[in-house]
């Protein structure tokens, strides 16, 4: 039946051939890595002759020198890593919280019609307000700063988590339950292996958007509300215009905020192998 | 050979009447038919004929609103009962209902050891022996993601005899997949019903398909969907892509042809005139 595949003539192999090494400088050094290269290195050389160029506005900012001067201090204080433990409680207390509650809500709504016609006005009427808004209330409502600020954290990855998990839930192809229900699935099967297996990736997908608006989040909440954390270091060194310093916390968030995705993405590649490309 | 053991599927002057906002869409209407135990039935009608309604009903997804279907003597379906679907009579959907979050091999045994027939060992043995026999042994630790459309459709048809049902419905599963791997497709399905014949209802479009596979065709009219005319295919089995350029084949081809043309044009004309209003 199957004849045999024609040989395919191979290129000749000599000193034109390519060695692994080569190969692998090759892939790595790419026209595309090299205007990558190009345009960040572009970005540094201007920020670090701003002033003596006089480029407007740029030149109010201190040179990148300064930037990795001040940052070799920063690193070296006991504050700066105060500020990344206050802001990485709060990030952890406030996330891991709002899935808590999240997904078995969004679950519950997606599964119950009448619980979601009984919460989604609420959830509708609620979910538009900034969680920024949410702060001066948050303040009197909660009785100590530490725990307003965890709130606001939780406001932040609450709405999109429950959001996802409605619809990853409610989307569910109905061939799925049915074929299940044919193939025996009890309710407890139907939920622990079609239903909440069918969610995990749009669960994933509101973890993915949900630590970014919290990253958002407690550097707001920290800025108004806290007396400690990353945030709170970035406006306090605003306050006595240590520039340099304001940032280092900045370039610290952005680090943060980009380990945080990673993590979920690692997490997400976890509890939804089959998803992996 | 196998011996068959039951699956005689009767349909008693079944009807199906949908109301969406006072319609009263006429889905099905007086359909009767035998199938003896083992047969391979195929039944073929224009789009909107109510096959899909009817194999919903077997499958007992779905409600009938006169009429019955017996599965062996016992009532399956009445309009005043509620239908509930079981491991006796297996469904392969159109799109395809493997569970995209779980492997081959575990997609397989599911049915066995969710109704508590199996256990878990006995099952993955039985269903590995299986695989092997259909040449599909490679793949157990896949994802069905990653499988081919034709290769999906196999393991769903494993899966569905994993079960050992009395009857596999399949609703027209060959639909998306090109010519070439459709004709690999359905003489495995032949060579699986003639290592274990079941009961088949088998729904499809195409007239060529129905008359390779078919020991009977029954043929349906355009909504409201009735019996048109039975077809008996008498043409040796096993049967391979020669029966294809038969002549028996191609005069049965020719009767089935002239009853179904008139019903297309019907059904298409019925069309062009909703759309016209």
């Amino acid at each position: 039946m199957i004849t045999p595949p024609i040989p395919v003539q191979m290129a000749p192999s000599g000193p034109t051939a390519r060695t692994p090494l080569r190969r692998w400088l090759a892939r790595i050094f790419t026209m595309e890595f090299a205007l990558g290269v190009l345009s960040v290195g572009a970005v540094g050389l201007i920020w670090e002759y701003a002033q003596p160029m006089g480029i407007p506005f740029i030149e109010n900012l201190p040179p990148l020198s300064k930037i990795a001067q001040t940052s070799r201090q920063l690193l070296s204080s006991q504050l700066y890593w105060e500020g990344w433990q206050y802001s990485l409680q709060r990030i952890t207390g406030g996330f891991l919280i709002a899935q808590a509650v999240g997904i078995p809500v969004g679950l519950i709504m997606a599964m119950n019609r009448a619980s979601f016609e009984t919460l989604f006005p609420i959830v509708e009427i609620l979910r538009p307000i900034p969680p920024v808004a949410w702060i001066p209330i948050s303040i009197v409502f909660w009785p100590t700063r530490e725990l307003s600020v965890l709130f606001i954290v939780f406001l932040g990855a609450f709405w999109i988590v429950v959001l996802n998990t409605i619809g990853g839930a409610a989307n569910i192809d109905p061939n799925y339950k049915r074929a299940a229900l044919s193939l025996g699935s009890k309710p407890s099967d139907m939920f622990w292996r079609i239903i909440l297996p069918a969610t995990v990736p749009s669960i994933v997908t509101g973890m993915a958007v949900g630590i970014g608006i919290a990253w958002e989040m407690v550097v707001a909440a920290e800025m108004v509300a806290g007396r400690t954390g990353l945030g709170y270091l970035l406006w306090q060194s605003f306050e006595i215009n240590a520039i340099a310093q304001c940032i280092v916390c900045m370039i610290s968030i952005g680090f943060a905020g980009f380990v945080s995705s990673q993590l979920i993405r690692i997490f997400g590649s976890y509890v939804a192998p089959w998803q992996r490309r | 050979m196998q011996a068959v053991r039951g699956g005689a599927v009767s349909v008693r002057k079944a009807g199906k009447v949908y109301d969406p906002e006072g319609l009263n869409v006429v889905a099905l209407e007086d359909v009767s038919f035998e199938i003896t135990p083992g047969q391979f039935c195929v039944v073929v009608g224009p789009s909107g004929c109510g096959k899909t309604t009817l194999l919903n009903a077997i499958a007992g997804f779905d409600k009938l609103s006169g009429g019955k279907i017996l599965i062996d003597d016992e009532v399956l379906a009445r309009a005043d009962k509620a239908p509930k679907p079981g491991a006796d009579r297996m469904v392969v959907f159109q799109q395809g209902a493997l569970f995209p979050w779980k492997t081959v091999l575990w997609n397989v045994i599911c049915g066995p050891v969710q109704q508590g027939r199996l256990s878990q060992k006995e099952a993955i043995t039985q269903a590995r022996e299986l695989l092997g026999r259909v040449g599909l042994s490679k793949i157990e630790e896949q994802y069905p993601g990653s499988l081919s459309g034709g290769m999906k459709r196999r393991v769903e048809i494993v899966r569905a005899l994993m079960n050992d049902p009395k009857v596999l419905l399949l609703d027209e599963p060959f639909r998306a997949l090109d010519a070439l791997t459709k004709s690999v497709v359905q003489e495995f399905l032949l060579e699986l019903y003639d290592i274990t014949p079941k009961t088949i209802f088998f729904i499809t479009h195409d007239i060529a398909e129905a008359i390779f596979l078919a020991d009977r065709i029954v043929i349906m009219t355009t909504r409201p969907g009735r019996v048109l005319k039975t077809v008996t295919v008498n043409i040796p089995r096993p049967r391979d892509y020669r029966v294809l350029t038969s002549p028996r084949f191609l005069q049965i081809e020719q009767e089935v042809r002239e009853y179904i043309d008139s019903e297309a044009r019907k059904a298409f004309n019925a069309g062009e005139r909703e759309l016209a209003q």
